[in-house]
């Protein structure tokens, strides 16, 4: 069994932002390393591999034990429903999970429809919303481009993520309700969870004390996504 | 859209040649060990009535196969096997003397969408020590299981203790509401000792909620239950993790220390569980490959009220961990047979039945044996 763990990291922003909170925490990547195009980089001193995949994929490589570890947004987390341990908020990447509309929606437009047709890159989270609430919903499954659906008339709100609302802003729409607040989470595989724990714990320690903040609880942990 | 015949629903499998050799050699070394601790084979039926299965599985998570019989009654597919032989014992069993030791093997059916490994069908190998509450009974079960995965040669594995009446005592002694337990249970599940202290805010002193909260996401040795006794107060806390202690020493002193870990914020399992709890993990495998607990009121609802503790082992999860060690081969070596031909039928006939008698394995290449066309049907 090779001691070295592996770390799913999000390929794009989050990922600079986690390695930057991994080398806080004495894990270290050789910049010559990250320049190069290889999908997969060890740190200096040997003990970490981090594997780079596409961010809605880090939930699956850590379920199925691929990767011990991994780094992803708390939507992808909520999003992918893996069975998977999350035993630190990495305070990266906050946003909001929101339904969002049209700014000038007709008031009683919505109420006297049967069924929401709503837009969104997170089907299974919508769909769990809405049937939560006893609202019927048609769910329209997009993969980018989800502010255009209300304005073309393709679907009469959205389910997306807003960092500052600027996107939603410019295109004309607003957040009606917000479903969830996200922020980056480390996520464990569980048997590794039980089979390495004191490596893993380690692990988990020192990003806590890495992580934007530090250990404590500084803007609060009720921000946390959940 | 493909012919019914070559179609295969989600979540079914087809199992053959050496996968199937394996399973079969993993569940007949499984089985021996468990008779060797003078477990009884039941055999129990594929479907039942589905209201049955209700008090197990908990809502919302694994749901069964539900259909209907001539009478209009619901049956279900089995989803799990303790609640049968619960049944068992309740009704045809009723005047055997306790404790009862039994076991089964058979295929479970749960209507989940298929995921790493899960699938819609698997195999379950198990048993159920009945009619003692005492820790003997749980030390039994867990010894059965470490030497059922010691028989199948796997490295490295462990077993993991968790007791349900851990945090059910922290939850009683703050008079948590059921959403916020439901909320504990649920940080809990993700090891996250933030989120656990959020669901706890306010419930009790901060210092006091944070020491709590560091502790249920603890798992170890004895040093987490030294731990645990030093800081938590109310009985049914200390009462579990003093009975953890015991089963974590008892097992040391039968050369298990190392097999044997214990996780306080275990809450994974069935919803019947009141005791101790057990996961099973082994290296290269990425999930557990089963588990089991202690289950003191579920028999109640069968008409026989018995303490009970046992456990299943998930066959298609030990065969893929047993072939990822490297064991296959060993467990089910790859069949070696004698190929007999003879143009005379009645001697090549003589001569296979003579090879059986002396317990050898034989294929016949009969007389003018030609392979069959590819493709002509």
């Amino acid at each position: 069994v090779s001691e070295v763990v592996t770390v799913a990291l999000p390929k794009g922003r989050l990922q600079d932002q986690a390695l930057e909170v991994f080398a806080r925490a004495g894990v270290r990547v050789d910049p010559a390393e990250l320049a190069s195009r290889r999908l997969w980089l060890d740190d200096q001193r040997g003990r970490v591999r981090f594997v780079l995949v596409k961010p809605a994929d880090v939930p699956t490589y850590v379920e199925y034990g691929t990767a011990d570890v991994g780094v992803c947004g708390g939507d992808v987390l909520l999003e992918s429903g893996a069975d998977v341990h999350a035993p630190l908020d990495l305070r990266l990447g906050r946003c909001r999970l929101v339904v969002a509309g049209r700014r000038d929606e007709p008031r009683d437009g919505l109420d006297a429809r049967a069924t929401a047709r709503v837009a969104t890159k997170y089907p299974r989270v919508t769909t769990r919303w809405y049937h939560a609430r006893g609202l019927p919903v048609e769910v329209i499954g997009l993969s980018g481009s989800i502010e255009l659906a209300p304005v073309l008339g393709l679907a009469d709100r959205i389910v997306d993520i807003v960092e500052t609302g600027r996107t939603l802003e410019e295109n004309g729409l607003e957040v009606k309700e917000t479903l969830e607040r996200c922020s980056a989470r480390l996520v464990v595989n569980r048997a590794a969870w039980q089979l390495r724990g004191p490596a893993l714990r380690a692990l988990v320690e020192a990003l806590r004390a890495a992580r934007p903040g530090g250990p404590g609880d500084v803007d609060g942990d009720a921000e946390g996504d959940r | 859209m493909p012919s019914p015949s070559a179609r295969v629903p989600a979540g079914v499998q087809y199992v053959f040649g050496a996968e199937a050799r394996l399973r079969r050699a993993i569940e007949r070394r499984v089985l021996d060990v468990f008779a060797g601790w003078s477990y009884e084979e039941v055999i129990l039926p594929i479907f039942d009535h589905a209201a049955l299965f209700e008090g197990g599985l908990g809502q919302g998570r694994a749901r069964t196969y539900r259909f209907t019989d001539h009478e209009g009654d619901l049956l279900a597919l089995r989803p799990e096997l303790t609640t049968l032989v619960a049944r068992t014992v309740g009704t045809r069993l009723r005047d055997e003397p306790s404790p009862l030791r039994l076991c089964y093997t058979g295929e479970v059916f749960r209507f989940d969408p298929p995921r790493r490994g899960r699938h819609a069908e698997f195999h379950q190998v198990g048993l159920e020590h009945l009619g003692t509450d005492r820790l003997e009974a749980d030390l039994e079960v867990l010894l059965v299981c470490a030497e059922a995965l010691r028989a199948l040669g796997l490295p490295g594995f462990r077993l993991v203790l968790g007791h349900v009446g851990f945090v059910s005592g922290i939850a009683d002694a703050l008079e948590l509401p059921p959403e916020v337990r439901e909320a504990l249970r649920e940080q809990l599940e993700r090891r996250d000792a933030e989120g656990v202290r959020a669901a706890l805010a306010g419930r009790a002193e901060p210092a006091r909620v944070a020491e709590l909260a560091r502790l249920a996401t603890l798992s170890g040795g004895a040093e987490v239950l030294d731990a645990a006794l030093d800081l938590v107060k109310n009985p049914a806390s200390r009462a579990a993790a003093a009975e953890l202690r015991q089963v974590l020493d008892t097992a040391a002193a039968v050369g298990l220390g190392d097999a044997v870990a214990v996780d306080l914020g275990s809450v994974a399992g069935f919803d019947y569980y009141t005791g101790m709890t057990f996961q099973v993990y082994a290296p290269g495998f990425a999930a557990s490959l089963g588990g089991g607990g202690r289950y003191d009121r579920l028999m109640a609802a069968f008409g026989r009220d018995l303490p009970a503790v046992g456990f299943s082992l998930c066959l298609d999860w030990l065969a893929d961990a047993v072939g990822r060690a490297g064991l296959a081969e060993r467990l089910a070596p790859p069949p070696r047979a004698e190929v007999l031909a003879d143009e005379d039928l009645a001697g090549l006939f003589r001569a296979a039945v003579a090879a059986r008698a002396e317990g050898r394995q034989v294929e016949l290449a009969p007389p003018h044996a030609h392979a069959p066309q590819e493709g002509s049907a």
